[in-house]
């Protein structure tokens, strides 16, 4: 169970004139991420007429309000903050729980297969020639860890997850390549994370998957949230063409 | 109606998608909310009903049936069947007449509301498009309205369109990473001009000036951003977030616009010079709530 932040290690501050954030110190940590989960769910449960959008990401809670409803936005930072660490302790286990932030609970864990065939993670050979590592190397490094997503961002449905073994950790490319495929799985430093469609890209690809990760169609639309685990795993290229989803959606 | 031809860059827009942007979801939205709020008003529809937004060169559309409409915001010189039309009025069309637009006067960004409601699908609780454009052949039913057209008052009007035509200032609000810029860097903003870069769409505008600088190299893990924040990109440079902003960002977030401004600079062509100006939440807020107040006492009584 994870033991909530004093009050005094939460900031708040205004965003422009339509938006508040709350943070915790600036760390990719997964217990500050855990507690900015809490605090998200804790917002969402309240059902406040004047919210339009409550958006976490690794240490930040930012709240989009509506200026015609919410008077005192800072007056109302601090009054919900207080009540949410001052929450009774039941709240705190049924929110742990939710968390799974629980060490070797590991039923949450969402699987992700991924082709690393050198045709589609094109920047396999270059990573494995920088980090003096067989692609073997890589891959094993990169299926054996358990992610955790971080925030969702960038494109609709894009999970930032980590963190990366640092072995095989490597920077964006200089220049962002002009298209990458929709499916493509890529390290960016500590993250790693799968483009959800077609899209200019910097990171460094090592693998494509065959599971689309966002549906416009049909709720909740995107496959992972905040605080999600997931786990990738080693398929062939066969069977990549066989379970290949995206394909169909070709124009 | 029917688009004849497509446009650049043409939407559909509403007031915004929103409740989606913690699965990466940009809000989308009208660009200059004041013009495409006015469209509507004129035409006595509710105030944040969907809009045809356009951008030069913009679509050529012919009407099936006699409509009534309302041009706004920029002037690309509207013309039916050859003859041009008012802004700011409603205009009636018969069916089978021709809208098109001749040539950008002023402005960045033109708004038609139709008298009624457009028939177009919505996806997660808004018809504002997000990476589609309107293209050649598409089609539009519209649902007529009978409400009366309300009795706007000219001075009224004036003020708004002089507020969004009007460059300087571009009010904002400092932001998280303030303080990480260069004290000549905070004097070169607050004192120097700076103007609108070509390479500006509804995603974000790229502003072109003396580039600024931050002490050290700090480096920021990714946080929300949202509609007008000001994000200074390595090489110096600001880009402001628009419409179909991404919704995390890890550059320095040096502050934002605030909403009552934000049609002033998506109106404003890449020859025209702005200021800066800081401006208090508390003052930001008002100027916004002033104005809506006074659209929501025109719906109010009509």
């Amino acid at each position: 169970m994870i033991q909530k932040q004093p009050l005094d290690a939460w900031k708040i501050k205004t965003l422009g004139d339509h938006a508040l954030q709350f943070s915790l110190p600036a760390l990719m940590d997964s217990t500050i991420a855990a507690q900015i989960k809490d605090l998200n769910h804790f917002m969402v449960s309240q059902q406040l007429p004047f919210i339009k959008d409550l958006i976490p990401a690794y240490h930040t809670l930012t709240l989009i309000y509506d200026i015609e409803i919410l008077e005192r936005p800072l007056s109302f930072a601090q009054t919900i903050l207080k009540e949410f660490l001052e929450v009774t302790n039941d709240h705190k286990i049924h929110t742990s729980n939710a968390n799974n932030s629980n060490a070797g609970e590991d039923k949450n864990i969402i699987r992700i297969p991924v082709c690393y065939d050198i045709s589609l993670g094109i920047d396999l050979e270059l990573l494995s020639i920088e980090k003096n590592s067989s692609p073997q190397e890589i891959i094993q490094i990169h299926t054996n860890q358990i992610y955790q997503v971080y925030c969702i961002g960038f494109l609709p449905g894009f999970a930032y997850m980590g963190k990366v073994d640092s072995s095989i950790q490597s920077p964006r490319h200089a220049t962002p390549r002009p298209l990458v495929m929709a499916g493509s799985v890529g390290i960016a430093g500590e993250q790693t994370g799968i483009y959800p469609m077609n899209s200019p890209g910097g990171w460094k690809i090592i693998g494509r998957t065959p599971r689309p990760i966002f549906n416009k169609e049909v709720a909740p639309y995107a496959s992972f949230k905040m605080g999600d685990q997931v786990q990738f795993y080693s398929i062939s290229i066969e069977e990549f063409t066989k379970q290949n989803e995206y394909e169909n959606e070709h124009t | 109606m029917n688009i004849l031809k497509k446009g650049v860059a043409d939407s559909l827009q509403d007031a915004g998608r929103y409740g989606f942007q913690s699965i990466g979801i940009p809000p989308c939205g009208y660009m200059d909310y004041l013009s495409a709020q006015l469209a509507n008003l004129i035409l006595g529809n509710p105030i944040q009903q969907t809009v045809f937004e356009l951008h030069f060169p913009a679509s050529s559309i012919s009407f099936d049936e006699d409509v009534c409409i309302c041009i706004t915001g920029a002037n690309f010189v509207p013309v039916v069947n050859e003859k041009s039309i008012e802004h700011y009025t409603p205009i009636f069309i018969k069916a089978k007449e021709q809208l098109k637009f001749i040539q950008p006067i002023h402005g960045k960004i033109c708004y038609i509301a139709i008298k009624g409601k457009l028939n177009a699908p919505a996806w997660l609780n808004s018809q504002s498009y997000f990476s589609e454009r309107i293209q050649t052949g598409d089609t539009f039913s519209i649902e007529k309205n009978n409400a009366p057209l309300p009795f706007i008052n000219g001075e009224w009007l004036d003020t708004i369109n002089k507020h969004i035509f009007h460059p300087s200032p571009i009010r904002f609000i400092p932001g998280p990473a303030w303080n990480d810029l260069e004290e000549t860097s905070i004097q070169a903003l607050l004192k120097n001009s700076f103007s609108t870069s070509i390479k500006s769409n509804r995603m974000g505008y790229k502003i072109q000036g003396d580039p600024l600088s931050l002490k050290g190299a700090p480096n920021y893990l990714s946080s929300a951003v949202t509609k007008g924040t000001m994000q200074l990109l390595p090489n110096g440079e600001i880009i402001v977030l628009m419409a179909d902003h991404q919704t995390i960002g890890g550059y320095a977030n040096i502050g934002q616009i605030i909403l009552v401004d934000l049609p002033k600079l998506a109106q404003m062509k890449n020859d025209i010079q702005f200021h800066w100006a800081v401006v208090s939440v508390e003052l930001a807020q008002q100027s916004y709530l002033e104005i809506q107040n006074e659209f929501h006492q025109y719906d109010k009584n009509h």
